[in-house]
């Protein structure tokens, strides 16, 4: 698939002339009963529907509950919420793909690969179950570079600085991430950090050493790009030495290899790979700074 | 990175060991690596003009072991350690993410596995590693070791590129290294942020493409020189150079020899060191052609 296309299907769907959609198509899920269980494939065959997407095909084999073979099994598990591209919630890996459920259009699928639609969870998080993973790795990244603007107490500050046209369209690209965690699963720097409790650890314990662990491994391009969002901002920039410094840090913004898949898969098409030559350039100037002015 | 704990000394301080990583690709070891292939290229040129060239870089006698650790083998090996810790940090998808950006990241790692064995290699097959007779005549010689003589520059480099795996290795592991290279002028640009909009970036493609490129054509022309100096009539020619040459020096020792002889005794007896009529006329006679 071409970088341009941004990992989604071609908008080919209806205009594949010549090879009729099928009736019905077979599904092939990588599930998964439990965090700490082997995960298995299974088949489930969905009848064709005008204008379905993954999340009401996950809806049929739910109710189905039976796989191709007629065995009865559990409801696959999945996970959505606003089911037009902004939560970030359904993201899964569709046909070898990561993007969102939600606007995976089965026309278009099977236009691609009419014989069946292949969902596996997302590669980068431990799984919960079957399709649903656990991102707070994704979120300790945004935590830990403190991605956001210190406004502490109810009194009225006053007006903020203005800020201009310009700086406001570039600004409006990096607020539309979602957190979906795309450019984290296709990112070849991002390795998956999936702890096992050990015995007669206490939640806190865990939760201590889960975070150390997140805290020293790749934060990923969309923290590095929220950084450079509230660096530019005129109030948030009170706080970008800070912000620089932190990423820096073991698993920083140099632990990015430049193969810049983050930026192919988005789904909000976020110039993540501008935001890290200018967090690298930002971090550089930094370091030197520092270095030579204290 | 993956392969650090939270406190080692790598994980402390990887911004500034990987920022140093990025640095040595291009300076001192791109750099290095382009001068190189230009003194090689001119080969090209023929024997006396590439002998000029590495009496040059020898001219620095006992100081070149100096400056070829600071500035080539230590910069190399660090560049190495650390690039090897950062392909070990990385998992390729790009069968699946098949993207240009993405075979690229394969690419510069692949490159960078083939520059580490060849390099290695290289520099064993034409310096030996080690400059001691034992060793040399024992060990390095026998493995196709140490085939470089600075004395006969020319056709020692064109009987070390004689055998055909030679110039086949040379050719896969030349043409990594300029890949590695130019690739890795572009991801520099990023993450020193040189170039940060993606029209920015494309451009700056072209750059590197063209920068590539142009140290292809001269690792062409030193892989093509050496061959061609390979050649029975042409060294026969570079070694009737390199013989006339070495008895040149001889003579000029000899000569040299000869006329501190017979400066000594005068010397000796006269305490002011005003040279006599005789040693005038041997010293005009020694500045002679
Ligand atoms: C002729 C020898 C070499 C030259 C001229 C060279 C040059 C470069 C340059 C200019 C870069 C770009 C740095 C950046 O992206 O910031 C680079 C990156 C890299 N080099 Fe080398 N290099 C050489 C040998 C090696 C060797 C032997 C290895 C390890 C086995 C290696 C591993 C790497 C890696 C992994 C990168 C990518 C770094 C990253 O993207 O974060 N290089 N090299
Ligand atoms: S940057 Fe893009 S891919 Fe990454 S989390 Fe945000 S919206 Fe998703
Ligand atoms: S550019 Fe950096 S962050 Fe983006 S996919 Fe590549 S390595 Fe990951
Ligand atoms: S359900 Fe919100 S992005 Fe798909």
């Amino acid at each position: 698939m071409q970088s341009t296309t941004n990992g989604h299907a071609s908008p080919a769907g209806h205009a594949a002339a010549g090879t009729p959609l099928p009736d019905e198509f077979d599904v092939r899920i990588l599930r998964q009963d439990a965090p700490d269980e082997a995960s298995y494939w299974e088949r489930h065959r969905v009848r064709r529907e005008p204008d379905m997407n993954v999340i009401s095909v996950l809806q049929r084999i739910a109710a189905q509950a039976k796989t191709v073979e007629g065995e009865r099994v559990a409801p696959v598990a999945w996970d959505c919420n606003c089911l037009e591209e902004v939560c970030g919630a359904c993201t899964m890996v569709v046909n070898g793909h990561v993007r969102q459920a939600c606007t995976a259009l089965v026309d278009r699928l099977l236009a691609d690969n009419p014989d069946e639609i292949e969902l596996r969870p997302m590669e980068k998080f431990p799984v919960v179950r079957d399709l649903v993973v656990n991102r707070r790795r994704l979120f300790r990244a945004l935590e830990k570079l403190k991605t956001w603007i210190p406004v502490d107490g109810y009194y009225d500050a006053g007006p903020g600085p203005r800020v201009s046209q310009e700086a406001q369209q570039e600004a409006y690209p990096l607020s539309e991430c979602m957190s979906c965690g795309c450019c984290l699963d296709a990112c070849p720097q991002y390795q998956k950090i999936e702890l096992a409790r050990r015995e007669g650890e206490t939640d806190a314990e865990f939760a201590h050493r889960e975070q150390e662990a997140f805290d020293t491994r790749f934060v990923g391009a969309h923290a590095i790009s929220q950084v450079m969002l509230f660096n530019r901002h005129p109030t948030g920039a009170l706080s970008a030495g800070e912000r620089l410094d932190l990423l820096m840090e073991a698993g920083g913004i140099q632990d990015c290899g430049n193969a810049q898949n983050c930026v192919a898969v988005c789904p909000k098409k976020i110039p993540l790979t501008t935001s890290i030559g200018r967090a690298g350039r930002a971090t550089v100037v930094r370091a030197i700074s520092k270095w030579f002015g204290r | 990175m993956s392969t650090s704990s939270s406190d080692s000394f790598f994980s402390r301080h990887e911004f500034l060991i990987l920022r140093l990583h990025s640095l040595t690709g291009l300076f001192p070891v791109g750099a290095y690596m382009v001068v190189h292939l230009l003194t090689n290229a001119s080969v090209l040129a023929g024997a006396p003009a590439f002998q000029r060239n590495v009496d040059a870089i020898h001219a620095l006698g006992p100081v070149l072991p100096l400056v070829e650790w600071t500035f080539i083998f230590l910069p190399i090996i660090f560049h190495a350690v650390v690039g090897v810790m950062i392909v070990r940090s990385g998992r390729s998808n790009a069968s699946r993410y098949n993207y240009a950006g993405n075979i690229r990241y394969t690419l510069q790692r692949a490159t960078a596995w083939i520059a580490l064995v060849f390099i290695a290699w290289h520099v064993f097959h034409m310096h030996g590693l080690i400059h001691n007779d034992y060793w040399m005549n024992n060990l390095a010689k026998p493995l196709y070791g140490g085939q470089f003589d600075a004395e006969r520059a020319t056709s020692s480099v064109a009987l070390a590129l004689a055998p055909l795996a030679a110039r086949i290795a040379y050719a896969i592991g030349v043409g990594a290294c300029v890949y590695h290279f130019a690739n890795g002028l572009w991801t520099m640009g990023i993450t020193w942020g040189l170039w940060q909009s993606a029209a920015a970036q494309r451009r700056a493609n072209w750059l590197c493409g063209a920068i590539g490129l142009l140290v292809l054509a001269v690792a062409i022309g030193a892989w093509v020189g050496a061959i061609r100096v390979g050649e029975p009539e042409n060294l026969k020619d570079a070694e009737a150079y390199e013989l006339a040459r070495s008895q040149q020096q001889k003579d000029f020792e000899e000569r040299e020899a000869r006329i501190k002889e017979e400066l000594k005794p005068e010397q000796t007896n006269r305490a002011a060191a005003r040279p006599t009529a005789r040693a005038r006329t041997v010293a005009s006679e020694a500045a002679a052609p």
